[in-house]
């Protein structure tokens, strides 16, 4: 296999992962919490998808936007369970309480659907697309598209608009931000909701090419987790470089040596970057959470 | 705890423990098991009284053995249907030991019956006896002596890759390739096309059932013309169900069984009384579980009420079951036949292409 075409399905693997770790980002600047719950909510993306497209008979496309719709609601009852309860209590309590949602979730799906993977609608059908050598199958190109249109939207939301400027002060300061006025409770609800609607649109995005299983938002969160510690914590522009270079060693390095040694060997970068730069590739400037 | 009654009730019914995963990782096989068990006992012969009790043993040692603790605290079994995921089965050996209670299992992992414990019952082919099948089919029936292997970095994964590689070996075949995967790997397409470009003439794989759908895929995607042979994961029609059958066609895999194969009126009976018992397919476990607790019910129909009566009985006996025919081998196991089955790529009901019976003496290293 080419290096570009191992080059080409990291690319879109990447993009999947970016996804999850944009989400992670999301709750981890409005917060300043981890959200270990992120790849549950992927995980619940992919089931609630492959629901309504059994139930609509719709495809992939038209169930996307009720998918996300679906899972914004989600997100706002995950912060009131997960983070509302626990707002003024050290941050631990809120990352337990977003593990312990996380572990109730799979276990709901196993109860509900089983544990048998279950294959999801694809974003824009089955098959494989030739760029002269290069093949890419129409999922993966679905994943491309996707990223680059929801990463976009949300990196204008946050750094673009009014309600982004207030998220990030609230999130900076939450004490001033609520003193100037701003609604904090309720920014941060609203970022939930958002990294849950993006959650259900990876779950889509994934569930068809590689299916979904109650657990299968374990691998995915731990991805996001280290794509955002190799990117810089609460970087945008970190997570998805991170996530990228995770994808790339899963294809090419997989591809050239095995996929053990792309693990042992991305790990073993992880840990180098650490101990040489412990804020990642793109530290925040305050570096409040490093 | 879920307690269930097989045939007409009467005074102090035997009570059967069924100590199964139907949550956790094994649930969807752990479910075929409770499936099968419970089958069995709504069918238990006219006159035996059997009252089945499920417990979930999820995934840990220690839930299987709370479980067990739980039930003899009910008062004495005769026998337990014990739960196939072959870590918890080691823990509870040496209860059985000591309790003298024999243990029923569809547990693939070989080791059980090589440790001496005269209380098990494995009534599904041991994963020795599954690689070899696996190997032989490509060997033998194929007539290909370059073998890739593409196989799980689980303890499941990596003791099936050690048979095939002693069966390659054993059958005057080189493994050109072998690489292991973790469970979580979604990008297959790298290793496979190593596996294909490596100069073999077969590719085995040996992985659960979400990545061998995936590979399965990408094999398709990627137009890997080598024959193909699966290991049994893939028989399960949850797993068939993933993929379309174009993308099946042609793949070949091994199993105990096939019961949505059908083959025979007995098998055809099973198939419609699992499915409106449980309102879906059964697979090779839920089968294996039913002809061993069947077998059970007839030693107890036949008066064994101790521990010690029971593994008399299916120590000395043979049960003709619906997959097999089932005789202890001097060590608990008591299945010894293998299915190849092959998808025509037009459905995703596979044919049994070929049947291996009696490969304990071939197998034996």
């Amino acid at each position: 296999m080419s290096l570009a075409q191992l080059l080409l399905n990291g690319l879109a693997l990447g993009s999947a992962y970016a996804l999850v770790a944009l989400g992670f980002v999301l709750v981890l600047n409005a917060t300043g919490s981890i959200n270990f719950a992120q790849g549950d909510m992927v995980m619940l993306g992919g089931y609630v998808a492959i629901a309504l497209a059994r139930l609509l008979d719709l495809s992939g496309l038209a169930v996307l936007p009720l998918v996300t719709l679906a899972m914004a609601g989600f997100g706002l009852l995950f912060s009131m369970l997960a983070w509302r309860p626990f707002r003024r209590r050290p941050p631990i309590s809120g990352l337990l309480a977003t593990v312990a949602l996380g572990l109730t979730l799979q276990e709901a799906m196993n109860a509900l659907e089983g544990a048998a993977p279950q294959a999801g609608p694809t974003l824009i059908g089955t098959g494989e697309i030739h760029l002269g050598p290069l093949g890419l199958s129409r999922a993966s190109l679905g994943i491309l598209v996707a990223c680059l249109v929801l990463g976009s939207a949300q990196g204008w939301l946050l750094g673009r608009t009014q309600f982004g400027r207030r998220l990030r002060a609230s999130a900076q300061d939450p004490v001033t931000a609520r003193a100037l006025g701003l609604p904090v409770d309720r920014l941060i609800a609203t970022s939930f909701a958002l990294a849950a609607a993006l959650a259900g649109a990876v779950g889509l995005l994934l569930s068809g090419p590689y299916f979904v299983t109650p657990t299968s938002g374990n691998d995915l969160i731990l991805r996001a987790y280290v794509a955002v510690t190799i990117g810089g914590w609460g970087s945008l522009k970190g997570a998805v470089v991170g996530a990228l270079l995770i994808a790339l060693f899963e294809s090419v390095v997989a591809g050239y040596a095995s996929s053990v040694v792309a693990t042992a060997s991305l790990y073993g970068l992880v840990l180098v970057l650490l101990a040489v730069r412990p804020a990642g590739l793109f530290p925040e400037p305050f570096g409040r959470r490093a | 705890m879920l307690v269930v009654a097989g045939a007409t009730a009467a005074a102090d019914p035997v009570r059967l423990p069924i100590l199964v995963p139907v949550t956790g990782f094994l649930s969807l096989e752990g479910t075929s098991q409770r499936n099968g068990a419970l089958l069995a006992l709504q069918q238990a012969p006219a006159g035996l009284a059997v009252t089945g009790e499920v417990v979930d043993t999820a995934t840990a040692p220690e839930n299987a053995v709370n479980a067990l603790l739980r039930v003899l605290d009910g008062g004495p079994v005769p026998a337990v249907v014990a739960s196939m995921l072959g870590t918890q089965m080691l823990a509870l050996m040496p209860m059985a030991a000591d309790e003298k209670l024999p243990l029923l299992t569809v547990s693939g992992t070989a080791s059980l019956t090589e440790k001496g414990n005269p209380w098990v019952f494995r009534f599904f082919p041991s994963d020795r006896l599954a690689k070899e099948a696996h190997v032989r089919y490509a060997v033998e029936q194929l007539g290909k002596r370059k073998l890739a292997l593409v196989y799980q970095t689980t303890a499941y994964g990596q003791s099936g890759a050690t048979y095939i590689a002693a069966s390659a070996k054993r059958h005057g075949a080189d493994l050109v390739f072998s690489e292991g995967i973790d469970t979580d790997v979604k990008d297959l397409a790298p290793i496979l096309k190593r596996a294909s470009t490596s100069g073999a003439d077969a590719l085995l794989l040996h992985l659960h059932a979400g990545p061998t759908a995936l590979a399965i895929r990408q094999i398709a995607a990627l137009g890997i013309a080598l024959p193909v042979i699966a290991g049994s994961a893939l028989h399960q029609p949850a797993t068939a169900a993933l993929l379309d059958p174009k993308e099946l066609k042609g793949i070949c895999a091994e199993s105990a069984a096939s019961p949505v194969s059908g083959g025979s009126p007995r098998m055809t009976k099973f198939l419609a009384d699992y499915r409106a018992a449980f309102g879906a397919d059964p697979d090779a476990y839920a089968l294996a579980q039913y002809d061993g607790t069947e077998m059970l019910l007839d030693v107890l129909a036949q008066g064994a009420r101790t521990g010690e009566a029971v593994r008399a009985a299916l120590a000395s006996k043979s049960w003709d079951g619906i997959a097999m025919r089932y005789a202890s081998d001097g060590h608990g196991d008591m299945a010894h036949s293998v299915v190849i089955l092959c998808y025509d790529g037009v459905t995703r009901i596979p044919q049994i292409v070929r049947r291996y019976d009696g490969l304990d003496v071939a197998a034996a290293d």
